[in-house]
């Protein structure tokens, strides 16, 4: 199991790395969403930001999230580190998104250009 | 926890119902009337929306218990484990990019039809390509237009439906004599091609407040479909010598012209464009995010998991199934097999059908968790659906014994793929890849996700 701070690493360095890459603020400067991060095996949320193309994020619950993404904290932390891509585990039920289908690919393909295949 | 965006009843409706709704469909149903004698057409059809139903009270609990948008990919993954799963969803796949070739070659034909100066092949070019290409742009047929496209489809159907029964003077021949019960079972086998796809609905789960309002809108849509395909059907071969229809692509053409003439030529090119259209922009948005997301969970070489920075959508999945569609509309155009791939769809969603029985079974046991939505009766449903879809499947193969054998193949390739190359793929992904989670944490645990 991974800790709360392990969690909050690892939307650090996922925050760092989108930061990095201009392409990312470009391609969703008008994708504004609020995306809250839960652990179904610890207390621990996150709430993810992205607005006008920047991405930033801060702990604790969001009222009135568009996306909410929960799983345990092993594949959270390992998720936005990204060792893992987010199809595995959604595909066999570990991770569970709720929100429309096409955001949940934005989602998808923001982490498969922060980390690559 | 609040939701900001909520679909409706009835644009899961119109979703469900509009997903099924195809020009191959009409072809599909003459087929049915061509096993029964008299106006009984709409025997099958019942019968086979009822079976379809059955399946609709599985897919309804699968969802309940594992709602995602991954759909069977996942149900039968945690039923069955994950190579059966990768392999039926697979071959799946295959066959739904079939019913993109047969609905191309089809509409090509009614639009050769009304303006023969133009080739098919050019028509299934440019209709391929423009669809491909509002793909590629990442632009969707949105809720409330696929609401206009879908209902407005279902009342000009009816409306064709009654002007045709008009025609008769409101008389059917012989409405409720089958001809033998052989006939009716591979009717209602061949019917169930008029429902393929009502279930893709429950990708949209995670977008409802209320799970149960997918399993109402799949039950409506079943429901709906079931009595404007019988209608139209029974209407149709009443008016139109059955040899004719049966031996038709376009039979939906040759009865409103039999009907209302050149007015009911173009009443029929505009159903077909608006049908087909929604047909392939679902056909297409299904197959390349599958195709997507199986090279992201590298079970698929990783080219296809390549996005367009400027759209966002995954281009080279959406061209792969361009490119294939494209193919078997050729070789449907220049050997006019469009039947193959109509009874091909018909015996996979029968086994998709048959395996969400089992799947129902079987997670109910492996998943305990609160249910919102149960199949009443126990196992009988599931099992019921499991049988039925089973022998219907075989139903299919018997009208056309070669079906057998495609449909091993197709198995026998997927399998080998999934059990070969898949593993290949997902160990070469393995050996480069390093953890950063690790790296930066030398103490924490490796995980494995289920």
């Amino acid at each position: 199991m991974a800790t709360h701070g392990e969690i909050t690493e690892s939307l650090r360095a996922f925050e760092q790395a989108y930061a990095d890459d201009s392409r990312l603020k470009v391609m969703n400067r008008d994708w504004d969403r609020k995306v809250l991060i839960l652990a179904d095996d610890l207390e621990s949320a996150h709430t993810m930001i992205l607005k006008d193309g920047e991405l930033s994020f801060s702990e604790g619950k969001t009222a009135d999230p568009d996306l909410t993404v929960i799983s345990n904290s092993d594949i959270l932390a390992d998720m936005f580190f990204g060792d893992i891509t987010p199809t595995e585990p959604y595909m066999n039920g570990s991770l569970r998104i709720i929100g429309p289908e096409d955001d949940i690919l934005r989602l998808d393909f923001i982490s498969l250009l922060i980390w690559g295949e | 926890m609040k939701f900001k965006k909520v679909l409706t009843l009835r644009t899961i409706v119109a979703t469900s119902a509009g997903l099924t709704l195809a020009s191959s469909s009409f072809v599909a149903a003459v087929q049915v009337a061509g096993f029964l004698s008299g106006d009984s057409a709409w025997l099958a059809i019942l019968i086979a929306g009822v079976f379809c139903l059955a399946a609709g009270m599985c897919f309804s609990e699968l969802n309940d218990i594992l709602p995602s948008a991954a759909g069977i990919r996942l149900y039968f993954g945690r039923a069955f484990g994950e190579k059966a799963a990768l392999t039926v969803s697979l071959l799946y796949m295959l066959v739904v990019m079939g019913v993109v070739g047969a609905e191309s070659y089809i509409l090509a034909k009614i639009l050769n039809y009304a303006f023969p100066s133009i080739d098919p092949l050019i028509w299934i070019f440019f209709m391929l390509a423009s669809v491909t290409l509002m793909n590629i742009r990442g632009i969707k047929i949105a809720g409330a237009f696929q609401d206009v496209i879908t209902y407005g489809l279902l009342v000009s159907v009816m409306v064709l439906s009654y002007i045709g029964l008009e025609k008769l003077d409101f008389h059917l021949a012989a409405p409720l004599v089958a001809g033998g019960m052989d006939n009716l079972f591979s009717a209602v086998a061949v019917g169930v091609f008029l429902f393929v796809g009502f279930e893709w609905v429950t990708p949209l789960a995670e977008e409802v407040t209320e799970s149960r309002l997918i399993s109402k809108g799949m039950f409506i849509a079943v429901g709906l479909l079931s009595v404007v395909y019988s209608f139209f059907t029974v209407v149709m071969a009443a008016n139109v010598p059955r040899e004719e229809l049966v031996n038709s692509p376009m039979p939906q053409l040759l009865f409103a012209r039999n009907i209302l003439g050149d007015a009911g030529v173009a009443w029929i090119v505009v159903i077909s464009l608006a049908s087909s259209i929604t047909t392939f922009n679902a056909g297409l948005i299904s197959v390349s995010r599958f195709f997507y997301a199986t090279a992201r969970e590298h079970a698929l070489p990783a080219v296809f998991s390549k996005i367009s920075m400027r759209y966002m959508t995954p281009w080279v999945s959406i061209l792969a199934v361009f490119a294939v569609g494209l193919t078997l509309s050729v070789i449907i155009l220049f050997t006019g097999k469009y039947l193959v791939l109509v009874n091909m769809a018909a015996a996979a969603e029968c086994l998709v059908y048959a395996l969400t029985g089992v799947a129902v079974l079987v997670l109910r046991k492996k998943i305990n968790r609160e249910r919102k939505f149960i199949i009443p009766w126990g196992p009988v449903i599931p099992l019921l659906t499991t049988v039925v879809f089973t022998l219907l499947m075989l139903g299919v193969f018997a009208t056309d014994p070669y079906m057998a054998l495609w449909m091993a193949i197709g198995l026998g390739i997927t399998w080998w793929y999934v059990s070969r190359i898949v593993p290949v793929l997902k160990e070469k992904h393995k050996a480069g890849r390093v953890s950063r989670r690790r790296n930066q944490n030398p103490e924490s645990r490796s995980q494995n996700p289920e």
